[in-house]
């Protein structure tokens, strides 16, 4: 057991008396989430600014008498209105929505008023108003939505006041919305999808970097076999071993999640409003339960890339072995992204990574069982123990430590 | 004492290997039943050329590689059924085998001394007076890759030798080493030996082996074809030193392998 704790030692030393290892291990992740984050907010609070400060250009064809009203009820001070008559090409103005300098080109019928004042019963015409504008171009659609919300809806209601007198005609009922809600599932559903992606890529980021170079590296420098020539066991270094990575990596996965958190105001904002959907209530169980299945996936992950770098001849290997791993971990943490809130039978939650992801998922929304939770727990420790024994296997191999 | 018995080991070639080694057998034979004993209070030299197999029969003798055949005792433990016991009471130095770059040798030192059950107090002392010995103390918190190549030998002798084993295995010791620094490595040879510590080395400056060794074994393509006191050798192959000696078993031996 001393010697364990020799190693375990050693792989500290080796971390954090290196003040690049240090940097790249915890300091950049945290540096490079709150900065893209930060980048993320700003770039969207920007576009929104300048979409909300831009003076739509608006050309209306053969508008009817009584449009100004609604125009100048507000819309007229968020656009530049050119009035075109029946006679005015508008090919041109079409083109220019084409390209992004006119956002929006309205046409009335010449006789729009008439029209609607000789409707008698069914089957007359209706007549038509064309909107033309540009999907592609925030600006364009932004101005055609202003235009439907501020001017023709106004337009419209004085229309048919005109025409019944009474709107309430035709109102035949209201719809009341009630919102019946459980508050933690509701604010933890967000969080419930994004936190199982992000727990695997923050811990297998850790893993990777460290596991190849304290393993392959040590092979390749020709310093593992001086610590196998020590009366420790095999079995021994490679607890040892694991053990350090799985601290250093969770510490790793730590300083990412501190540093979400930390830039969060930025991200909610990033998503249009800071109130949800990060604020959720976590009780001492959920959190206690968070933090044992971190543990096995962590130490999965470590036992993984480890097995990985002993079988690898040099750490460039190692890095190609590994990098199909990350991916195939990663979707496995992505899946329960992208999958509704059905329910789950029992041994799904067995599958290694998988498992682990859809149980924090419940746990997120107040929804994990306790045999969910034991299933996860198990089916990931059975393999992570698994790939230790055969680590240590290999550990013994001397075609795999000495290429002999 | 250090007891090999019959030993051979055979390597299986994958085929890069054998494409490399240019050959269409899928087996190397490494060693080839080679029988040898060290004794307390003696250096024993192996001498070979490159790739005759002395490496191979020192990491068998070390743990690290398994015997394919035979067996080989240390300090009365058998190197496949307690290996641990076996490192336990030796210390062996070899090129390839190297020291962490990223730690000083005072802290590689304690490192490894630690691993070997040692206390604090032996430890400091003997730190204190292997560091003295080979100079080390001046750049003792340096880190590894700073050292200069001789500087890192004398460390990595320092720390080889920090658990006091009774059986010392130096392959090739003074490789890569200039003539002052490789003089400190062979006298402090001769100290262990005084000490009553076993000490095997495998060598091919044939000086190096006439000054040093009690005992010589030479092996060539993974036999061994001689042991026995200079004087011995240079008797039975008629030879007026080591380095004749050698030549003639070696082009015996390679005319028979032809």
């Amino acid at each position: 057991m001393k010697g364990i704790g020799t190693i375990i030692r050693k792989e500290f030393a080796r971390v954090f008396k290196d003040p690049k290892m240090c940097f790249s291990l915890f300091l950049l992740p945290a540096l490079i989430v709150v900065g893209m984050f930060a980048l993320m907010g700003y770039m969207v609070d920007n576009l929104s600014n300048d979409v909300e400060t831009h003076v739509s250009s608006v050309y209306i064809q053969n508008a009817p008498e009584g449009l100004d009203d609604y125009i100048n009820a507000g819309f007229n001070e968020i656009a530049d209105i050119t009035y075109l008559s029946d006679t005015d090409e508008t090919e041109s103005v079409k083109q220019g929505i084409l390209d992004g300098s006119i956002d929006l080109l309205v046409t009335f019928p010449v006789d729009f008023l008439e029209e609607i004042r000789a409707y008698q019963k069914a089957g007359d015409a209706i007549p038509s108003i064309v909107l033309n504008y540009n999907t592609t171009g925030n600006y364009s659609a932004v101005a055609k939505s202003n235009f439907e919300s501020m001017v023709l809806a106004g337009l419209q209601n004085s229309l048919l006041a005109e025409r019944f007198g009474n709107l309430d005609l035709l109102t035949v009922y209201q719809v009341e919305n009630n919102v019946i809600v459980n508050e933690d599932k509701a604010n933890g559903e967000m969080m419930a999808q994004l936190l199982p992606y992000f727990i695997t890529f923050m811990l297998f980021a850790g893993a990777m970097s460290l596991g190849v170079d304290a393993i392959t590296g040590e092979k390749e420098r020709g310093t593992m076999a001086k610590l196998l020539l020590t009366p420790l066991k095999r079995s021994q270094i490679v607890c040892g071993k694991l053990i350090a990575l799985s601290v250093l990596s969770g510490i790793s996965a730590l300083v990412y999640a501190i540093a979400m958190v930390v830039s969060m105001p930025v991200m909610g904002k990033a998503f249009g409003g800071a109130d949800l959907p990060f604020s959720f209530r976590v009780s001492i169980v959920q959190v206690l339960e968070l933090v044992a299945i971190m543990l096995v996936m962590v130490y999965l992950y470590v036992a993984l890339v480890a097995l990985v770098s002993v079988l690898a001849r040099t750490s460039k290997e190692a890095q190609t072995y590994v990098s199909p791993l990350y991916i195939a971990v990663v979707a496995g943490g992505m899946i329960t992204m992208f999958q509704g809130g059905m329910e789950k039978p029992l041994y799904q939650f067995f599958i290694p990574v998988y498992g682990n992801s859809i149980a924090i998922q419940n746990l997120m929304t107040n929804e994990l069982t306790a045999a969910q939770f034991g299933a996860s727990i198990c089916g990931t420790a059975v393999l992570a123990i698994i790939i230790t024994a055969l680590i240590a296997r290999a550990f013994n191999s001397e075609k795999v430590m000495f290429n002999a | 004492m250090i007891e090999i018995r019959n030993l051979t080991k055979i390597y299986k070639l994958s085929k890069k290997q054998m494409n490399q080694m240019k050959t269409k057998k899928n087996m190397k034979r490494a060693a080839s039943n080679i029988s040898l004993t060290a004794k307390e209070g003696e250096i024993y030299g192996l001498l070979g050329p490159n790739g005759a197999g002395k490496t191979t029969t020192l990491r068998c003798v070390a743990t690290l590689l398994k015997p394919t055949d035979g067996s080989i005792e240390v300090c009365g433990y058998d190197t496949v059924k307690e290996p641990e016991k076996v490192r336990s009471c030796i210390g062996f130095l070899t090129n390839e085998i190297k020291l962490d770059p990223h730690f000083s040798p005072r802290y590689m030192f304690d490192f490894y001394s630690e691993l070997h059950g040692i206390d604090v107090k032996t430890m400091k002392e003997r730190r204190e007076k292997l560091f003295t010995y080979f100079g080390i103390t001046e750049f003792q918190d340096k880190k590894i890759e700073e050292l200069s190549t001789g500087m890192k030998q004398k460390a990595a002798i320092a720390v080889c030798l920090a658990h006091d084993p009774k059986v010392v295995i130096f392959d090739e010791p003074t490789s890569g080493l200039d003539i002052v620094t490789a003089r400190h490595v062979t006298d402090y040879l001769k100290i262990l030996k005084e000490e009553g510590k076993i000490v095997i080395i495998s060598t091919h400056i044939m000086s190096e082996a006439e000054k040093l060794c009690d005992r010589i074994g030479v092996i060539i393509n993974g036999q061994k074809v001689i042991e026995g006191t200079l004087s011995d050798i240079l008797r039975e192959t008629k030879s007026a030193d080591l380095e004749d000696a050698f030549f003639k078993l070696y082009k015996e031996n390679n005319k028979e392998e032809q």
